[in-house]
């Protein structure tokens, strides 16, 4: 049981910026990764998100293999992997409100959302007057927040956090940090922290791996 | 007195459609030559619309109050001709919040920052020598800006707030997107700038990057400044609950949230705005506290 | 509604108005003439002037608004939904179909587009059909390029991704998160191209290419008022004129503030 990924190699158009990387998330721990900016970090979390076709190498989740990417990867398969991305507002619809974003992925998939909707607002620290607003009229830090609920309302078996709270005011950082922990201590969620930031990733992750520029 | 920057009463409003959004309230602050004043708060907080008050470049609908003397121009009275003739890129130089956006994409690093120089008559040939100050190789400034990675684009924009030499400098989160080592090398160049005898306002939620290079540290909540104190003191010993409670939250420290929520700007409270959230709030805390450190039971008293 | 869109606004609805109650309220016999009548100066009784086979060109001009905006409006809906759909296929399959469709797309651009008009009604028989057919099929292309742009671009945004690890369906993504952003953009395409499509109807019938010569149309009115120009019944071509440009500003006037609003840098509230 594990989000791994073996000996992958990915790029852009023909340029490659990650290459030859393995790098294992097992449940319940929190592996940090760190690395300059264009090490390919963010790829590789697209990569293991199954949102980006690796050029060599492959991704297995809980022991299969996982051939196809986006759409071709069923949709059970797709919701056990939660996302974190690094700019809540570029992630959100700017069009829904808070609470359609958050409960978005239940309502694609058929299930129902009112209650789980109630339960990751409160946990998350947002408000119902937040709730029925529109991304443009709330701060980042109260956007990171729901779309943090939206990662979480399929109770993912990992959760990929690409420098999620590198923009946060020090405060919403250590809430999200405390919102994802408890939901580790929870149920075995296996969680991956991409940052810069070393005194966070030593203060949060279990173990770092590094990924150095080629 | 020799502050280079004095802000008396400056109060920031909205008018939305509906609501009123008071996003700077009765502000006061100085800042000297040679001083680097960090303004930090969360997002939100207002410290970003203090930025662009002082240069003027708030959209239509906000309404500025108050005073902002810079040597013995108004700022806030002095109007939008004077502003855009001696002031800003003259006077004051601003780093951007987004590079990206702020760069004209169909010229180079050298076509701009030798233009901007030309038009502060100073010499173009110093472009390499300012771009190698903000961090960038002199090959780089002959590629275009999208053809620059986010820190190449930081440090550019960085060059071309430089290439007026203004003396005082406001750099708005120039720090957000960028790696530790890019950080660290954009304050240092901030720093040096004030080691040079010039003055930076430096906006930013970067907690670990105020403490890294300002001189003083101006804590901002909910549109106020809550406590205005040397960097050193602010660090070793906050005296608002605030800035105590805003520390703790550092992974360094008790990497603890502070609970609660900030209250929104279009309804603040009377008296104290963290009162709801701080655990030493009585009474008393029903009028609003003034001050250096605004609070009404401070955790130090100087 | 703001104070700026009153003009326009009111212009369109008066025009609208007319083209429904004019035919009830003051019908026209499109073939009567008045020989005894004719190049008579606008006055209290012919408000709009007669032309020189003395038929009332206000009461015309209005006539042949109706048929003007009945093909800008129809027109504008067949090259829309033509646009929308190619487009569509384009932006969403992207790769090869892409490719081939943008290269035809430019194919047919790069002809002038009057002269494609003319030889579509040129090989049609002149009739209202035909004006549709031929303004509709140059009309779509800058549709089907915004449409495709819109899409390719929202595609890759980091919020179809998150919606994809959400576990959403392709039918899902496109109902919930690319076509309510792209409807906003195609209708206002389609409004700001009746303004243009009104002026092709115009120039084919002009041209003496689109409806027979003798019903009211604001192309034929402007060239029948040729022949009066020289004897001095400037009226004949002037007020038909007049009335075309007056309508096609007003829709675009009102098209462009839309445009305005959507703009999210326009639009866009102040970020604490």
């Amino acid at each position: 049981m594990s989000l791994t990924a073996h000996g992958v190699s990915a790029g852009y158009r023909g340029q490659q910026v990650l290459h030859d990387v393995t790098i294992t998330i097992e449940p319940g721990e929190t592996v940090g990764l760190r690395g300059p900016s264009g090490s390919g970090k963010s790829t590789l979390v697209r990569v293991l998100a199954l949102l980006h076709r690796p050029d060599a190498g492959h991704v297995t989740l809980d022991g299969t293999q996982i051939d196809d990417i986006r759409h071709r990867v069923p949709s059970s398969r797709r919701t056990q992997i939660g996302v974190l991305f690094q700019s809540p507002r570029a992630a959100s619809d700017p069009r829904l409100t808070l609470t359609d974003i958050i409960a978005e992925p239940l309502r694609a998939t058929r299930q129902p959302h009112e209650q789980r909707v109630a339960e990751l607002a409160d946990r998350v620290g947002l408000t119902a007057d937040l709730l029925g607003r529109r991304p443009h009229a709330v701060s980042d830090g109260q956007l990171q927040r729901a779309c943090l609920a939206r990662a979480l309302v399929h109770r993912p078996a990992y959760l990929l956090c690409d420098e999620a709270t590198t923009m946060l005011d020090a405060s919403t950082q250590a809430h999200v940090a405390a919102v994802i922990t408890d939901e580790q201590h929870q149920r075995e969620m296996g969680v991956l922290l991409v940052s810069h930031d070393t005194t966070l990733l030593t203060r949060w992750a279990d173990r770092v791996a590094s990924i150095t520029q080629q | 007195m020799n502050a280079l920057l004095r802000v008396e009463d400056l109060s920031v409003r909205f008018r939305l459609r509906d609501a009123v959004v008071q996003a700077v309230t009765d502000l006061n602050l100085s800042v000297r030559r040679g001083e680097l004043l960090a303004v930090v708060g969360e997002s939100g907080c207002g410290k970003s619309v203090l930025a662009h008050a002082l240069l003027g470049l708030l959209p239509a609908n906000a309404t500025t109050t108050g005073h902002a003397f810079l040597d013995d121009i108004d700022l806030v009275h002095c109007g939008e001709k004077k502003l855009a003739r001696e002031v800003r890129g003259r006077r004051i130089g601003l780093v951007p919040q987004s590079p990206a956006t702020a760069l004209t994409p169909v010229r180079t690093g050298r076509t701009l920052l030798a233009e901007t120089l030309r038009e502060h008559g100073r010499d173009a040939a110093l472009a390499t020598a300012i771009a190698a100050d903000a961090g960038l190789d002199d090959t780089d400034l002959d590629r275009y800006p999208f053809q620059l990675s986010g820190g190449m684009a930081q440090r550019l924009v960085t060059a071309l707030a430089l290439a007026s030499d203004p003396p005082l400098l406001i750099a708005d989160e120039p720090t957000t997107g960028l790696d530790r080592p890019l950080v660290d090398h954009t304050l240092d160049v901030l720093r040096r700038r004030c080691d040079n005898g010039d003055a930076v306002l430096l906006i930013t939620h970067d907690l670990a990057a105020a403490e890294r290079v300002a001189d003083t540290v101006a804590v901002m909540y909910a549109s106020r400044i809550v406590e205005h104190r040397p960097a050193a003191s602010v660090f070793k010993t906050a005296a608002h609950p605030y800035t105590a409670a805003l520390l703790d939250a550092l992974p360094d420290r008790a990497f603890q949230a502070i609970p609660g929520h900030p209250p929104m700007l279009t309804a603040l409270p009377a008296g104290c705005a963290y009162a709801p959230r701080c655990p030493r709030a009585d009474q008393q805390c029903a009028t609003p506290p003034t001050g250096p450190v605004a609070c009404h039971h401070p955790l130090v008293t100087s | 509604m703001d104070k700026r869109d009153v003009t326009p606004a009111a212009v369109i609805g008066l025009a609208v108005a007319a083209c429904l109650l004019v035919p009830v309220i003051w019908p026209l016999d499109q073939s009567a003439v008045a020989l005894d009548n004719i190049s008579q100066a606008p006055s209290l009784t012919d408000p709009g002037g007669t032309d020189d086979l003395g038929r009332d060109v206000l009461h015309r001009s209005l006539y042949g608004l109706r048929v003007s905006l009945l093909v800008g409006v129809v027109a504008a809906l067949v090259a829309t939904v033509l646009g929308g759909l190619i487009g569509g296929v384009a932006g969403l399959l992207g790769g090869w179909t892409d490719r081939i469709l943008m290269r035809v797309i430019d194919t047919i651009a790069a002809l002038p587009h009057l002269l494609l008009g003319i030889f579509i009604v040129a090989m049609l028989r002149p009739s209202l059909g035909a004006v549709v057919l031929s303004v509709a099929l140059t009309h779509w292309l800058s549709t089907a390029r915004i449409v495709r742009g819109e899409l390719l671009s929202l595609r890759t945004r980091p919020f179809i991704d998150a919606a994809i690890t959400g576990g959403a369906s392709r039918a899902r993504i496109l109902t919930r998160h690319l076509l309510p952003h792209v409807l906003p953009k195609i209708a206002l395409a389609t409004t700001l191209m009746v303004p243009h499509a009104v002026w092709h109807e115009t120039a084919l019938s002009f041209l003496g290419l689109g409806l027979p010569p003798h019903l009211a149309s604001l192309g034929n009115m402007i060239n029948d008022g040729q022949r009066s120009l020289l004897t001095g019944a400037w009226w004949a071509s002037i007020v038909p004129g007049l009335v075309i440009v007056t309508v096609t500003l007003a829709i675009a006037a009102l098209a462009a503030r839309w445009r305005d609003r959507l703009d999210p840098r326009v639009r866009a509230e102040l970020e604490l």
